[in-house]
């Protein structure tokens, strides 16, 4: 086990000004999204364009949005803490941290979603076990939880090493390993054992309870026949999977190039040739569930998808979801090993604009229709407080990513060399 | 003992007698004292019949008061809850507005109060409130419930509860509504609802309505 030693002296990366300008962007859109949020508080959702015929908007979209992100990227973590694909052991613990950040994320816009944002504590307190929703919010924390302490074992030996550093991240690190700095092997094995033992129970929680579960508080809706299909909760947990990928390599290539490190094109590719096949799953699922939602011939189902093929939701159908979101991202990832690191980044961003768009076009279409005839349409468009405050929101979501990776030792070290030699 | 005793309240509504004057959507408005956006009662015009046999008729739609009530089933708190008498209730204290339930609802019957109000247009309209399941609220408020929570038609709970009919039935100039009790089977629903003529909406999707209409 000596090789425990062999690895960068420090664990992580420098602090340096890379990032300042970064900082400075997420800050201001921060602070714009505050004070849209600041409105929506005062205002209650009067400020936002929803109404009764359409009750969901924009802040349901990146709900469950983010929530597949959050669910993606663990399960994606599980390949490696579970599976032992190590050929991924790199990501390990910055996937853990994405999905963590995403699920805060997520919670936050649901939270601004609520009607009454006093009671959101009701939500735990009181239940109903005939409701998806109430088993969701549930699963939720016990994810949060489950990602949190994961995260912890992950890091821990990193964190015991740098709490000498006369640094905040030292300090950081000192503060969170206080009475857990043992390294021993026998230490270690057991960190190991625990996230084994966290991951396995993780899997089906994110793929039933967190993110097949978000999948299934659509399904159940008989009133809305476009999302009151069986296939729809796997549809979410593929999706999940599909944007997950992508998010990370995203994050990934960004936070490596601003730091000046060398990109690790194996790993990149590896994780390409993931998306694409999670893409393609993805892909034939959205192919089943379009034709035999419209050869039923239902009035509402074919409402719907004819606004989404042929209506108000047709250009970003074609050009997001089909045309920049799966066609394009094929063809390049398809071009496997000789992807360059920045084709793999153009890739992963269009997949991830591809599955926004299928959050979309999950949440809206279907709610713009009466639910009897001579009951009025729906004609929801999105205030600016919800867009200020989505984006205000993602901001934090990226200042809390950026932060963690730069005061947490996320990075792949000696210790993920020694379970790679062990698996 | 308990089953003679029992009421459960179903409405009747004649198609045929209905004549579209939304006198009964303007009686819930003053009834309950909705805000904008909220009508517990609108009257639909639909077609009927196939080409060339088409009638237009006028479809009022309160809530259908579910025996099945699919907005119950999903609400995360149990704020939306069905009573013993068969009414469909929204506890507005305990509800968190997360409008699970308007998604769900398979006849467009629930509304959210945004806070609106008519006072610009309506001196004092604040100022009086209905206590809707009895409860008196006092004066109308930004962000006091009910507002930023769901509503929707409880078949004038608080006029039963004095004896009296729900508003809309009580003043159809059309004499297009009936009230009762369904489970006594002399009263006038119980007998109308066994007519051939009595249909529910979206029968196929098993939420069983009760609210009952004569084609
Ligand atoms: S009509 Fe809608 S709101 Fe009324 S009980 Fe049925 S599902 Fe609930
Ligand atoms: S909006 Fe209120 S009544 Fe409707 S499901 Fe949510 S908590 Fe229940």
């Amino acid at each position: 086990m000596s090789v425990a030693k062999t690895g960068p002296g420090s664990p992580g990366i420098t602090l340096g000004s890379d990032f300042r300008s970064t900082y400075a962007t997420l800050l201001i859109l921060m602070a714009a999204g505050a004070y849209a949020i600041g409105a929506r508080v005062l205002g209650g959702l009067n400020v936002t364009g929803l109404t009764s015929i359409t009750p969901w908007g924009v802040w349901v979209v990146f709900y469950i949005f983010f929530v597949g992100l959050s669910a993606g990227a663990f399960l994606l973590s599980t390949l490696i803490y579970v599976f032992g694909m190590h050929r991924f052991e790199k990501i390990g613990k910055e996937a853990l941290l994405v999905s963590l950040i995403s699920m805060v994320v997520a919670l936050c816009f649901i939270l601004l979603d609520l009607g009454r944002m006093d009671r959101f504590i009701y939500a735990l307190w009181f239940g109903n076990a005939t409701s998806v929703l109430a088993w969701e919010v549930r699963f939720y924390m016990l994810y949060i939880l489950l990602l949190a302490v994961e995260l912890f074992y992950a890091m821990r030996p990193d964190l015991v090493r740098l709490r000498g550093e006369a640094s905040l991240r030292g300090r950081l690190a000192a503060a969170l390993t206080r009475n857990r700095d043992n390294l021993s092997p026998a230490a270690l094995e057991r960190d190991h054992r625990v996230m084994r033992v966290l991951g396995a129970l993780g899997i089906p929680l994110a793929i039933l309870g967190v993110h097949g579960g978000t999948g299934t508080l659509f399904a159940v809706v008989k009133a809305q026949p476009y999302w009151n299909s069986a296939l729809f909760p796997v549809l979410f947990v593929v999706s999940a999977l599909v944007s997950g990928t992508a998010l990370l390599m995203v994050l990934h290539i960004f936070r490596c190039r601003r730091q000046g490190r060398k990109l690790d094109l194996d790993l990149l590719r590896g994780m390409g040739a993931l998306l694409l096949g999670f893409l393609a799953l993805d892909l034939m699922l959205e192919f089943y569930e379009y034709l035999i939602g419209a050869y039923r011939l239902e009035a509402a189902e074919w409402a719907t998808l004819t606004s989404i093929f042929a209506g108000r939701y047709a250009w970003s159908f074609w050009l997001i979801q089909i045309g920049l979101g799966a066609i394009i991202p094929v063809i390049i990832l398809a071009r496997g090993s000789r992807n360059s690191a920045g084709n793999l980044f153009l890739a992963a961003l269009l997949v991830l604009a591809g599955i926004m768009a299928v959050r979309f076009h999950i949440v809206l279409p279907p709610l713009a229709l009466p639910q009897l005839p001579g009951l009025p349409w729906g004609h929801y468009g999105p205030t600016w407080v919800e867009w200020v405050s989505s984006l205000g929101l993602m901001a934090m979501g990226m200042l809390l990513y950026v932060a963690g990776t730069n005061f947490l030792p996320v990075d792949g070290t000696a210790e993920d060399e020694r379970s790679g030699n062990n698996g | 003992m308990k089953d003679n005793d029992q009421v459960h309240w179903a409405m009747v509504i004649d198609l045929q007698k209905c004549v579209g004057c939304d006198t009964c959507t303007v009686s819930c408005k003053a009834e309950n004292r909705t805000p904008p956006g909220v009508t517990y009662n609108v009257v639909t015009e639909v077609e009927m019949g196939a080409f060339p046999h088409i009638t237009r008729v006028n479809q009022p739609r309160p809530c259908m008061q579910c025996d099945n009530p699919p907005c119950a089933q999903v609400c995360p708190v149990k704020a939306t809850y069905k009573m013993e008498n068969g009414i469909v209730a929204v506890d507005a204290d305990r509800c968190i507005g997360c409008r699970y339930c308007m998604v769900s609802c398979p006849y467009g019957a629930r509304y959210f109060d945004f806070g609106q109000d008519y006072g610009q247009e309506m001196a004092g309209y604040n100022h009086l409130t209905t206590p809707e399941y009895g409860v008196n609220r006092g004066i109308r408020k930004k962000g006091k419930t009910p507002a930023g929570t769901v509503r929707k038609c409880h078949f004038c709970l608080h006029r039963l509860q004095r004896g009296e009919e729900p508003a809309c039935v009580e003043i159809c100039p059309g004499d297009a509504r009936y009230f009762g009790n369904l489970t006594d089977p002399a009263s006038v629903v119980a007998r109308l609802a066994a007519s051939i003529r009595a249909m529910v909406l979206k029968e196929e999707l098993g939420t069983h309505p009760r609210v009952i209409y004569l084609k």
